[in-house]
């Protein structure tokens, strides 16, 4: 089947099997390897990216089902200031071991963070639901919360 | 002591973190290379059966490459190599027709993609002899009558009969236990039992093997040792060891799961040789949890004290459930022991391990060897009888505990040093005041829905395997530090880092003992070819053996670039004159001699070297410690019990913990933390359940029925507090030690200690469900409900 999106701001066109998923298009075909495969049940996170600005698990998503929209990976985020800062608190924070987790996470932060979901840091328990083994989260939270204060600050 | 140092202590940034935020850092299944099959194990439907024949004519037809286990040289073999040969227990083959726990493998395909590579795999067909009913009780496999999961095992070179499915047994005694027992006032026997629990580590097992122009083998895989990974596959196939090049690849965690050689590996070797291709193999979700899940541990332990709150005796029954093969539980017998031996002075000891073959996933390693399980039940005993006697349990820790002078088991009996540095004293009455203690009050004041306790678990973990006397574990280490022609240097090193970030550690390591900041110093990518044996990245030994060995190779670099500087200077008599520093205003590193006007910049020093033909500066060093001290470490918890619906959250938390020097202040707290959550994952919900017909895991291995703790379980950042002693471990680089499995281990006990401060109630079989809890409430007569 013919499907067509837009990738971290480029055009694609491809012809896939209905029965392919998001994630496996993304790897496999269009070598986008920040997509980490975790679980391919739904349940880890590793393999979040953003549809239409909003952090979807892409391993059971049908790449059929995605027909229009618009895809973003962190890839697809060198440059922009929010995914900077946060990547900044990450790194600062130590909130970073193996880093599986971190390419997912950061995309769920960012569209929390953007969409004014997340302003606080028992938001961030909230809303990030991805799971990591080697932090506890614990500085996760911290950074993701600080960069929320940085960008929402002003209102409270 | 104190000592100011220029990095060491300080937060920094890892090196690998851009990588990392950006998604651009490779780990093994990332990796593809041009005309690369795609491999699939076939697995036994059943846990314990005989295979009459294998067809694979479906799967040849369809163009699949195939091996069975008429493929494949069938020598028996264990996939840890960590202890030496005399000692390592060997009963697994590659591939099987004897498959004895469900899920193991009996045939692999590969094929051009990963869904050609699937429907070969369903292609072949296993034709059964018999099947027999899995034992999964490892009481139940201990009585004569059971059948014998296997029957005749290699220990080391000899091939030895295996009774009543016994794997392995360490029998150990000191002192006169009963006498200490009849001197006891007080004896506490408890029996305990833990999860099977899974790693879940987040990246999924992978290997990639390629085939090099004049047969050569590059193996990249999600291992904690690449020399290991080498040496096993030399042996197996007979390729000699300089035909086979293992690769370091970023690891997405790992806990203890790739100490063994991954069962994938010898497989994708299998294939890659046959289809003479590459092959990539990369487990699903559900394949990992056949791979690999930790021991489950059958304790009984018995304890005797005196009023005046001294131990007199204590007995330790430790049956292991070890799953259908060995990887190595004959060491996790001698560790369980150690651990047990090393948390307080017990004066008269008797131990009887035993280690016993069920129809399981082969239970490995999960950070702490068996620790965080020895750790909960001693913690949960000494609490105990600290209530008997009206003693603090604070103050019987004090006063019992195995401190600095005192002999140390870093990893079971062949492996001891004595204790030179100890934080306990200091964390113990720290953490007390912060979590205030003695606010506590007793479970029988708390009444209501909610009820909150605090709760105390003191342990520790050992700082690697080393020790003065070569025993049954292999530790040393090695690297190699050269200055580069600018005056940068490359460190090149087999010691993998899980993520903890340990070879930034030795990077700060280096840049300290050389005074040049650590940004000069580039971890060089690493294979087996290209660097000196180190053992494994396990026993929390990365930072204290591996750094070690870093610092003295800087040393050696040192002393060379201070004599390479006296002949370009000329007039300095001996390097003792000299000193290293960062120089500010001209950013770069720097030699100096105090009080005057001699200067000369690192880079200038190797320019000249190079350019005047004197050769690398550089050193190449093999290490081994001779000491595995503790680091030890306290938890302090509060929880709340709901007691309507039998769930437990964290309201508080401090770890504290005595890492010596910590390296680096934000890897400490990470570890911390991380430890804290995967402890409280072990104490509520962690378990891989078996059906007692199929001997399937419950759930299909789904991680949907695997829950580890998110985000919304763990405290609020404001309410975990770490408390780092301030010690100095002498044997240590800059006084540095370990912390990976410390951080873990003694906290599952300060969690349920706490929930015995709320309720009332002590659980002694892991994880504590909300449903054992409710079941528990409602037998005390206390469920409102």
């Amino acid at each position: 089947m013919k499907v067509k999106f837009i990738l971290n701001g480029k055009p694609v066109e491809l012809d896939v099997d209905p029965r392919e998923t998001l994630i496996d298009t993304l790897r496999l075909r269009l070598k986008v390897k920040s997509v980490k495969r975790g679980c391919e049940r739904g349940e880890c996170g590793s393999c979040t990216v953003l549809i239409n600005g909003n952090p979807v698990i892409s391993c059971i998503l049908l790449t059929i089902q995605i027909n229009g929209a618009e895809i973003t990976t962190v890839e697809g985020l060198v440059g922009d200031i929010l995914l900077e800062k946060l990547a900044k608190n990450f790194i600062d924070n130590g909130a970073i071991q193996c880093g599986f987790c971190t390419p997912g996470i950061l995309l769920t932060a960012y569209a929390g963070i953007k969409q004014g979901k997340i302003k606080k840091s028992e938001d961030v328990k909230e809303y990030v639901n991805n799971l990591c083994r080697c932090t506890g989260y614990v500085k996760i939270i911290e950074a993701i919360a600080k960069t929320a204060d940085e960008v929402w600050g002003h209102e409270r | 002591m104190s000592v100011e140092f220029m990095f060491i202590g300080k937060r920094t940034p890892r090196k690998d973190a851009e990588a990392k935020v950006t998604g651009m850092l490779k780990y093994t299944y990332d990796l593809e290379v041009p005309g690369m099959l795609i491999g699939r194990i076939v697995r036994s439907p059943y846990a314990f059966a005989d295979i009459r024949r294998i067809d694979v004519s479906e799967a040849v037809k369809m163009g699949a490459i195939v091996v069975t286990p008429s493929d494949i040289p069938q020598k028996p073999y264990n996939p840890r190599l960590v202890s030496i040969n005399e000692v390592t227990f060997k009963d697994t083959y590659i591939l099987t027709y004897k498959p004895r726990y469900l899920g193991e493998p009996v045939a692999a395909v590969a094929a051009s993609s990963e869904e050609l590579a699937q429907k070969a795999a369903e292609c072949v067909k296993i034709e059964f002899e018999k099947i027999y009913k899995p034992i999964l009780d490892p009481l139940e496999a201990m009585k004569p009558e059971s059948p014998r999961i296997h029957e005749k095992i290699m220990k080391g070179d000899k091939w030895i009969e295996v009774e009543n499915n016994i794997a392995a047994r360490l029998d150990y005694d000191e002192g006169d236990v009963n006498r200490g027992f009849e001197e006891a006032d007080v004896i506490v026997e408890r029996t305990f039992k833990t999860g099977k629990r899974y790693h879940m580590q987040l990246e999924p097992k992978a290997v990639l093997v390629v085939l090099e122009p004049g047969g050569k083998l590059t193996i990249y895989t999600t291992t904690q040792t690449i020399h290991n990974t080498r040496i096993l596959i030399s042996q197996l196939f007979d390729i000699p060891e300089s035909r086979i090049n293992v690769v370091r690849v970023p690891i997405g965690g790992s806990f203890g799961s790739s100490i063994q050689t991954n069962y994938l590996v010898p497989i994708a070797v299998a294939l890659a040789l046959k289809a003479k291709k590459p092959v990539k193999i990369a487990y699903t979700r559900e394949e990992d949890i056949l791979d690999h899940s930790n021991f489950v541990f059958h304790f009984k332990i018995k304890i005797g004290a005196k009023k005046n709150g001294v131990f007199a005796a204590a007995e330790f029954i430790n049956i292991l459930d070890v799953g259908a093969h060995q990887v190595q539980p004959y060491p996790l017998l001698g560790t369980s022991l150690g651990w047990f031996i090393s948390m307080y002075k017990w004066k008269n000891i008797r131990y009887r391990g035993i280690a016993v073959y069920t129809n399981k996933v082969p239970g490995c390693a999960l950070r702490g060897y068996g620790a965080p399980e020895v750790q909960w039940a001693v913690e949960t005993l000494v609490d105990e009888i600290a209530e008997k006697l009206g003693i603090d349990p604070i103050d019987l820790r004090l006063k019992n505990y195995v401190g600095k002078g005192e002999i140390f088991w870093g990893q079971g009996p062949t492996v001891k040093s004595i204790i030179k540095s100890d934080g306990v004293p200091e964390l113990l009455l720290k953490g007390k005041e912060i979590i205030r203690w003695s606010e506590r009050g007793h479970p029988s004041e708390k009444k209501g829905r909610f009820r909150r306790g605090i709760g105390v678990g003191r342990g520790f973990h050992t700082s690697g395997a080393g020790g003065p006397i070569s025993g049954e574990v292999i530790d040393y280490t090695g690297c190699i530090l050269k200055l580069n022609e600018d005056g940068t240097l490359d460190y090149i090193t087999a010691l993998q880092d899980h993520g903890g970030g340990t070879l930034d550690a030795h990077v700060k390591i280096i840049a300290e003992e050389l005074g040049i900041p650590p940004e000069l110093v580039n971890i060089a990518t690493a294979s087996t070819e290209t660097t000196p044996y180190d053992v494994c990245t396990h026993a929390s030994r990365g930072t204290y053996v591996g750094g070690e060995c870093a610092r003295r190779a800087a040393q050696i670099v040192k002393q060379k670039i201070l004599e390479a500087a006296i002949r370009i200077i000329g007039r300095v008599v001996n390097p003792e004159a000299l000193r290293i520093g960062y120089d500010k205003e001209l950013k770069q590193a720097v030699v100096y001699v105090e009080g005057t006007d001699i200067k000369l910049t690192l880079a200038e020093i190797a320019r000249t070297s190079w350019q005047r033909n004197w050769g690398t500066i550089g050193a190449f060093v093999s290490y081994r410690a001779t000491s595995a001290p503790p680091s030890f470490t306290v938890y302090y918890v509060e929880v709340e019990v709901d007691t309507w619906t039998g769930k437990v959250k964290p309201i508080r938390v401090v770890a504290g913990a005595d890492v010596g020097t910590p390296i680096n202040p934000d890897m400490v707290e990470g570890q911390l933390h991380g430890g804290f959550v995967m402890a409280w994952g072990m104490a509520f919900t962690e378990n891989t359940a078996y059906d007692p017909l199929t001997g399937e895991i419950m759930g299909r291995g789904l991680i949907t029925d695997y829950k580890i703790p998110t985000a919304a379980d763990v405290p609020t950042p404001e309410e975990f507090t770490v408390i780092i002693a301030k010690t100095y471990e002498p044997t240590g680089p800059f006084g540095a030690k370990g912390l990976g499995e410390a951080a873990m281990n003694p906290a599952v006990a300060a969690i349920l200690n706490a929930v015995y401060n709320a309720i009332g109630i002590r659980f002694y079989e892991l994880p504590v469900t909300p449903d054992k809890i409710i079941e528990a409430l409602k037998e005390k007569g206390e469920l409102e409900w």
